[in-house]
């Protein structure tokens, strides 16, 4: 005995399944609208400041793991894959491969944020956070070298590698010039850059997160029978979701990481 | 109480309209491809200006497999592709207005 020949999938406000299945999805398209200008506004907001402080933007960007980036983007695509995948799952009232394509997207989005906990751990360690630490981290680094011609400072600064290395090419690169001269990297405009990593990338690892709750939902009510074929579109609205978030991931990615592409240390 | 089962929940054949995990893989394949590129090219080659119109247009072309493959707008009904055009539509605003009041500012130097 199934779970439908007690509940039926068909709400009574739907004439036909595939109409509550349309206007499913037409529900999440909606509300996926909405995500794309909430979004929207942090990429406009990071556009502006981007186009008026483009060398600190790039040199703040350079500064970035890149590595951990890439392996987190390679994380997401896959997991949208698995996710697709488990939409056929629930179509064919596979239970076995639907349980395995859920817990795999769910432990590739957990994956991603474990990668990204690690990338968040090292910049708060090299101080690489706006506010206070990063401004002590620079002072001391411009402190340190005060006075000392460029080379000195240069070779000071591999004697002594506990300057970060942020810290480092800010001050050689600012060393002899002050603000208004070119190739002058403006510090505050780093910080700027730094708000929006921190908040753009924080922000969409809290829908990652809600998107892993999702996934770990669809996993209990199949458990509870509650996925038949019939309701494969419960499965695909919570895809739907998921693959926004990657999306989202593919443009965020190379605007905050790559922006100082070809930028050599 | 619960409505009976209906006739058509136990008739349809759900699996009719079901993804071909070889376009999947394919599909997968060229979103993963289009990423090391993004990043090869970025990081390898000193691209100057050009750097964020091929960002952005590797990043849109991923979005575009991503939204047409995956989330089904190939096979979707058109009022879901109107919906998910529109959301392109607006965010063409926010940036339009936003960017047309920044754009004619004096620049601040410095």
């Amino acid at each position: 005995m199934s779970a439908s020949t007690h509940h039926s999938v068909l709400k009574h406000h739907f004439d036909n399944l595939e109409q509550q299945h349309a206007a499913e999805r037409l529900g999440m398209w909606m509300f996926l609208a909405t995500e794309v200008l909430f979004f929207g506004g942090l990429f406009g907001g990071y556009t502006v400041y981007r186009m008026w402080y483009s060398e600190a933007f790039a040199v703040a960007s350079s500064h970035l793991n890149q590595t951990i980036a890439t392996i987190n983007t390679l994380l997401l695509i896959t997991s949208s894959l698995t996710m697709t995948l488990a939409i056929r799952s629930a179509r064919f009232g596979d239970k076995g491969g639907l349980y395995r394509n859920l817990l795999l997207t769910a432990g590739l989005g957990t994956a991603f944020m474990v990668m990204k906990g690690f990338e968040y751990a090292e910049d708060f360690h090299e101080h690489y956070v706006p506010g206070v630490l990063f401004q002590r981290a620079h002072d001391s680094a411009a402190e340190a070298v005060a006075g000392l011609s460029r080379l000195e400072a240069e070779d000071f600064f591999k004697k002594n590698p506990q300057h970060p290395e942020w810290a480092r090419e800010l001050v050689l690169a600012n060393h002899g010039k002050s603000l208004g001269d070119p190739g002058y990297v403006n510090a505050d405009h780093v910080q700027l850059f730094l708000c929006f990593y921190y908040i753009m990338t924080g922000i969409h690892g809290i829908h990652i997160i809600v998107g892993i709750g999702c996934i770990l939902w669809l996993v209990l009510e199949t458990y509870r029978g509650m996925i038949p074929p019939a309701n494969y579109s419960t499965v695909e609205v919570v895809s739907l979701y998921w693959h926004l978030v990657d999306a989202i991931w593919l443009f965020l990615m190379p605007l905050l990481y790559l922006a100082g592409a070809g930028l050599v240390h | 109480m619960a409505h009976p089962q209906t006739n058509s929940e136990s008739t349809i054949d759900f699996t009719k309209d079901a993804d071909d995990p070889v376009s999947l893989l394919m599909v997968y394949g060229a979103i993963v491809a289009l990423t090391l590129l993004t990043v090869g090219v970025s990081t390898q080659m000193a691209l100057g200006a050009l750097a964020l119109p091929i960002q952005l247009g590797i990043s849109a072309t991923q979005v575009c497999l991503v939204g047409y493959y995956f989330m089904h707008l190939k096979k979707g009904e058109r009022v879901l592709v109107l919906t998910a055009l529109s959301s392109i539509f607006w965010m063409a605003i926010l940036f339009v207005l936003v960017l047309s009041d920044y754009l004619t500012r004096t620049m601040i130097v410095g």
